[in-house]
């Protein structure tokens, strides 16, 4: 489904990724571990190209998406994206939030967007924050609403830059278990999180990301229990 | 008292002297309107371009559209240096003797002249007002795959606008005082009104004082209108 090949990243003279080469099938559920600085937020939003790549190429369900000529707008309908600091539109409400870019972008009616959002709201229980502005809500909530917004796209693919890194402890479980949700609905993911728990239970595949290459790649049980990339040992060792 | 009867008598009710003060305001007022106007246009298209220019990502910069983007942008930094870097009194006699010294009417030259001295202005506070929105707005946007103007309008604008609503309220007022100048090319504005009295009755006191009366309770009035927009548009911040 996304293909990615020999991807290089330069911010300035700072070589962050310094080729990356995956694959990424429909259904799967990627979870990108790393140390901060590794390169691993950069590979995310070079996916959906919110960061240039440098040089290297992205297919995704066989269009190149790093041809320059590639309509970006387009291609990034189809990938929902949920960052760190949640991002919510301070000026609209919870419903306006949700329902912006498929009114704006003509794929649905205004009753059929409004409509939509409010299935998706009561999925993750926060239907009644519909009429709120974000500033009323929690991080937690917030961050839910956010995976929402993404939703309402219809997205082929979602992206989440650390979504609950930004998020106090005792809320961090909520938008897990609204992202273990979805990962069980079938969708495809690709997860940046320092969240050892989530990768080893939801994840198809883990990767570690370490000097903007990806070091190792396994199933979540042979990348917990059987490390073999000494960084990734060393890594393990301090955060498990 | 009797004196400060008769004074005042003099200086506004003879001849119908108070005539000067009032269609001197109102050209003061017209001026300051169409200004205002015409300055928040420029000022927000001269601010977009020169953000568009800042904000564009790599791979759009390299295409003809950043080409294009990249002259815009030139134009309107050399606009913007050379309005806020001359005297507004020297724009606007360049503008009278030099420019537009075949305009039938002084008030299109001032008002000519102070849309384009605003539109400077207004520029650099609404870029200040989009620079200030933070980045992961626009990434949100651009991520649902909403282009750059959509993301733009129904967005960052709205909160930028709140953002600088106190510069562009300053600048508003410094507008309508500002066109007290427009006495050097002869246009009959507040304060030359008040000014022509004095030359009329030598009584100097009451009529600057008048002149000085009306321009702060206008000051007061367009303050308090701004606060009234402020609440409203707060809304989204805690209710």
């Amino acid at each position: 489904m996304i293909t990615v090949k020999d991807l290089h990243k330069y911010f300035d003279d700072n070589h962050v990724l310094r080729g990356i080469n995956y694959e990424i099938d429909k259904g799967e559920k990627i979870v990108i571990i790393g140390a901060s600085g590794s390169g691993k937020s950069t590979f995310l939003r070079c996916l959906n190209l919110l960061d240039t790549p440098t040089s290297g190429h992205i297919w995704m369900d066989g269009e190149e998406i790093t041809d320059p000529k590639a309509d970006v707008n387009m291609i990034r309908r189809k990938m929902g994206m949920v960052f760190q600091h949640f991002n919510l539109f301070n000026n609209l409400t919870i419903m306006d939030n949700i329902t912006l870019a498929p009114t704006k972008l003509k794929l649905q009616s205004v009753e059929e967007a409004r409509e939509n959002a409010l299935t998706l709201l009561d999925r993750v229980g926060l239907r009644e924050k519909a009429d709120a502005y974000p500033s009323q809500l929690s991080g937690g909530q917030k961050q839910r609403i956010a995976i929402v917004r993404s939703l309402a796209m219809n997205p082929e693919v979602m992206l989440f830059d650390e979504p609950t890194s930004a998020l106090d402890p005792e809320m961090v479980g909520e938008v897990l278990q609204v992202m273990r949700e979805l990962a069980d609905s079938g969708m495809t993911m690709v997860v940046v999180t320092h969240e050892m728990g989530f990768a080893r239970e939801v994840a198809s595949k883990v990767l570690f990301v370490d000097e903007g290459i990806i070091k190792e790649e396994n199933t979540p049980q042979e990348f917990f229990n059987n490390p073999q990339d000494a960084r990734l040992q060393e890594f393990l060792s301090k955060v498990l | 008292m009797n004196g400060f009867i008769d004074k005042f008598t003099l200086d506004f009710i003879t001849d119908d002297r108070w005539k000067f003060i009032t269609k001197g305001l109102g050209v003061t007022l017209e001026v300051t309107a169409l200004a205002l106007i015409f300055g928040v246009i420029i000022g927000l298209i001269v601010g977009i371009i020169r953000c568009a220019h800042d904000q564009q990502s790599e791979n759009e910069r390299r295409g003809v559209r950043g080409a294009v983007l990249n002259f815009l942008n030139l134009i309107c930094r050399i606009y913007v240096t050379v309005i806020r870097g001359t005297p507004v009194l020297v724009q606007l006699l360049i503008m009278y003797f030099i420019i537009l010294v075949s305009a039938q009417s002084k008030v299109v030259v001032a008002v000519v002249t102070f849309s384009v001295n605003s539109g400077a202005y207004v520029a650099e506070i609404f870029r200040g007002g989009i620079m200030s929105i933070d980045k992961g707005q626009m990434e949100a946007g651009r991520s649902l795959g909403l282009n750059y103007v959509q993301t733009m309008i129904y967005t960052i604008i709205p909160q930028a606008m709140k953002a600088c609503l106190p510069a562009l309220a300053n600048e508003m007022i410094a507008l309508l005082k500002e066109t007290s100048i427009c006495g050097y090319i002869g246009l009959n504005e507040l304060t030359r009104g008040g000014d022509i009295i004095r030359g009329t009755t030598f009584d100097a006191l009451l009529p600057l004082f008048a002149v000085a009366l009306i321009y702060l309770g206008f000051v007061m009035l367009l303050t308090w209108l701004i606060s009234l927009l402020e609440r409203r548009l707060r809304k989204s911040d805690n209710r």
